[in-house]
């Protein structure tokens, strides 16, 4: 490699760093080029508004017969802000492909050029459609604002022309039977690349999302400064008696669930066990088949079932009224007694046989010798099971019971969510379902952000320790 | 199936209990738990099925009498008109093809992503290799929290977007790891002798890779396209605003918690026969055909893939 090729190669780093500051820019809200009127609401990013013509304009209906702003230029914002994602997108190929060899790197360059050119270009469009909605006949109303956001897309996108425009005129040139290539290292990476972003834009972008715990937000607003409030709704969940009481209630009912949830767990156990001891294959094989049958249908279902069973006019009402026991139908799924026994029951209807599987093969792992040994030493049937199945599953349960704890609180929403009626709120709601209530039912951000953030906290700090116990005990982690 | 290990172990023992058949009278007590323990497992197994039975007979059989409750063991007055009552139903076609697409495009795309990601991860030579994989890794075992992901989600534009079914589901990590580890499972040779001969990487994924771990594959693609049907959480939080966006799961479960007469839900413009839609209109058989149609596919394609269920429990074993 010549010395103007290493020398491109560190020019080449800025085009690199360039193109990901577009790209990250893609995708805040804060400097959305596009929102040229406050009439835009502030959770779109460009990529939002290059690509759904519908989020860009909701709610604008009104503004659009009324004449205050005309459609073209919305259109034309538009297609400015999808031809600036294309330009970004190019672009970020472009550097991308600078990792390649001479060739490849000068092809690269270009495409940066020519991306990021296009992205720059397409800010004039930007520019005339906020002219445009500038001179609207109600200011008041369509409140124009010019967007920080479009010096932030054309200083970047200016920069990242001229570096890879630099980058050229360094390199050498290619000859022309040099075709291109890279190196293996990048080109595994670059094949990962799309994944590695996805993964991070929906695992790791959402704890983004955790800064609306200091905020004084609601649905529509902006963040700003001016509404921080640090740690307010962190003392507000204890000092207001009302959250307070929820939240006892809501933890209560939590940890009694997943703890009657451990102190079955042994249920699976005794299941494959019990099932072992069946020497006929066939009952066997139909008992499997059927028990975890449960396992694949949705909450949902699980309630149609409890529904068409247990209601005002399902199986057991029927019966009952049929043969005269009851003079009319009782709904056994309202009330609110024993709701958490219910709901032990449901979860131990839907997962026994499916959880009994990973049993039922450990069991046929054993040694048979083990067996015929204890046979041969005079062990009946139940001292078999108790002295060589039972020692032998207690390595998987062990790490299964440990998972368990780990997740203690989160107990998952669907099963309470389709469970819970007007009469069992209070022994139903678990923190899962509280989440929910309050920030998408209840519009709370802020207190329901809190809330799942300290789940999130202390369920990771659970799963550490329960991996630390089982690498102390076990020598082996469990994650 | 049985193993050929299997087969001889069962002739060794009935030859085993032919000679020793003293040995093996039965005692009382033996004889009480294995009644009782056929007794539980039998009743297990009917709770486990019966419900479905039950709704099954309840939807085929005479209206009248499944409404006065007389059909409760087995069908009287077999139609199927009631299903075919279904299609003038409001919206429940729309969710089912919502159901049915994502379901398939979902699982076809997870799939397809984890084999690839899962053969490049075993990669050596790749830069930064095992940064990368731990990221992957890592997200299986935190989350932000519902509302996070939900503002993420709004701030990304997947709020009334079918794209919010598909695109979130494509990098599985779990997935990717059964991949990795059946890859790693495969022998080296193979792969060498076709890098030697100038494969690209895109060619051994496609030549090698994949008709390889079709098994794995096959695993995941049941589990994901389970999951997809089901799922219900993403429909009624992020299609608030789109009813026609709605999955078959969340329609039933609004259907499931509407007032009894449901005939707001039909469409006047049907060719069906009134009178089986009105006598269906008043009760529980349209509720009970809506929850058998969610769950028919299931029950359908359950017995063929047993199998395929029970390894991937057994794969839940491995670690990445």
């Amino acid at each position: 490699m010549s010395s103007k090729e290493k020398k491109a190669g560190m020019i080449s780093h800025v085009v690199r760093a360039g193109a990901i500051a577009m790209v990250v820019l893609l995708f805040i809200p804060g400097l959305n080029p596009a929102r040229i009127t406050k009439m835009i609401g502030d959770e779109a990013s460009l990529l939002t508004s290059g690509f759904f013509y519908g989020t860009l304009t909701s709610g604008m209906g009104r503004a659009f017969t009324k004449g205050w702003i005309n459609e073209s230029s919305m259109i034309l914002l538009f297609i400015s802000c999808l031809i600036c994602c294309l330009g970004v997108i190019t672009a970020a190929v472009g550097a991308c492909l600078t990792l390649g060899n001479l060739k490849c790197h000068r092809f690269a360059n270009l495409l940066a050029m020519i991306g990021s050119g296009v992205a720059a270009l397409s800010m004039t469009g930007v520019y005339i459609a906020y002219t445009q909605v500038a001179a609207t006949s109600k200011p008041k109303k369509v409140e124009p604002v010019f967007p920080a956001g479009i010096y932030a897309v054309v200083i970047i996108a200016l920069i990242v022309f001229a570096v890879a425009l630099i980058s050229n005129l360094v390199l050498p040139k290619a000859s022309k039977e040099m075709k291109m290539k890279m190196e293996s290292p990048y080109k595994l990476f670059l094949m990962l690349l799309p994944f590695l972003l996805l993964a991070f834009v929906f695992s790791y972008l959402p704890l983004w999302g955790w800064r609306y715990a200091f905020f004084d937000y609601k649905a529509g607003d902006t963040l700003s400064m001016s509404n921080f409030v640090g740690f307010k709704w962190f003392t507000y969940l204890f000092q207001n008696t009302a959250t307070a009481k929820d939240i006892v209630m809501v933890l209560r009912n939590t940890l009694i669930m997943s703890g009657l949830g451990i102190a079955t767990s042994w249920l699976p156990v005794a299941f494959a066990i019990f099932l072992n001891e069946i020497k006929n294959v066939k009952f066997r094989r139909v008992v499997q088949t059927l028990t975890t049958i449960p396992n694949f249908i949705s909450w949902v279902l699980v309630y149609a079932v409890a529904f068409s069973i247990f209601s005002t006019d399902g199986f057991i009402s029927s019966i009952m009224v049929n043969s005269g026991a009851w003079s009319q139908g009782v709904n056994m799924l309202m009330g609110n007694s024993n709701t958490w026994l219910k709901m032990l029951a449901w979860g131990l209807w839907k997962g026994l046989g499916w959880s009994a599987i990973i049993y039922i093969a450990a069991i046929s792992g054993i040694d048979k010798g083990l067996y015929e040994a204890a046979k041969v030493d005079g062990a009946g049937r139940f001292q078999r099971m108790w002295h060589i199945t039972v020692p032998s599953l207690i390595p998987t349960y062990c790490v299964l019971l440990l998972m368990s704890v780990a997740n203690i609180l989160s107990n998952g929403m669907d099963q309470y969510l389709v469970f819970k009626n007007a009469t069992n709120a209070s022994t139903i709601t678990v923190l899962d379902l509280y989440v929910y209530n309050l920030g998408i039912v209840g519009g709370s951000i802020p207190l329901s952000t809190v809330v799942s953030m300290v789940k999130s906290i202390v369920s990771v700090i659970l799963l550490f320790v329960a991996n630390t116990i089982s690498k102390v005990i076990r020598g082996e982690s469990i994650v | 199936m049985k193993t050929a290990q299997e087969k001889l172990d069962e002739r060794a023992e009935r030859q085993y209990r032919r000679t020793h058949k003293e040995k093996f009278v039965l005692k009382p007590r033996d004889i009480v738990f294995s009644i009782f323990n056929y007794l539980f497992f039998i009743l297990f197994t009917i709770a486990c099925f019966f419900p479905f039975y039950y709704l099954f007979i309840n939807t085929i059989s005479d209206n009248s009498l499944v409404q006065k409750g007389l059909i409760n063991f087995y069908p009287v007055g077999i139609h199927f008109d009631n299903y075919a009552a279904l299609r003038s139903v409001n919206d429940l076609f729309q969710s089912f093809l919502v159901s049915i697409s994502r379901t398939v495009i979902g699982t076809a795309l997870m799939v397809l992503a984890s084999a690839f990601v899962g053969y490049l991860v075993t990669k050596p030579e790749m830069w930064g290799r095992k940064i990368w994989y731990r990221l992957l890794v890592i997200t299986m075992y935190f989350n932000a929290g519902m509302i996070p992901w939900y503002m993420n989600m709004s701030m990304l534009g997947l709020t009334n977007n079918y794209m919010a079914y598909i695109i979130p589901g494509i990098v599985a990590p779990y997935n990717i790891i059964l991949v990795k580890t059946y890859i790693e499972s495969i022998p080296q040779e193979l792969e060498e002798s076709a890098e030697i001969d100038g494969a690209s990487y895109m060619t051994i994924f496609r030549k090698i890779i994949w008709p390889l771990c079709k098994p794995i594959l096959a695993t995941i693609a049941i589990f994901g396209a389970v999951g997809n049907w089901n799922s219900f959480q993403d429909s009624l939080i992020l299609m608030q605003s789109s009813p026609n966006l709605f999955t078959l799961q969340h329609r039933l479960y609004i259907y499931l918690n509407q007032a009894s007469n449901l005939s707001s839900l039909m469409s006047s413009s049907s060719n069906v026969n009134t009178s089986v839609i009105q006598s269906m209109l008043n009760g529980k058989v349209i509720k009970y055909t809506i929850s058998m149609v969610t769950v028919l596919p299931i029950l359908i394609v359950y017995p063929f893939m047993q199998r395929y269920f029970e390894s991937g429990i057994m794969l839940g074993a491995v670690k990445g």
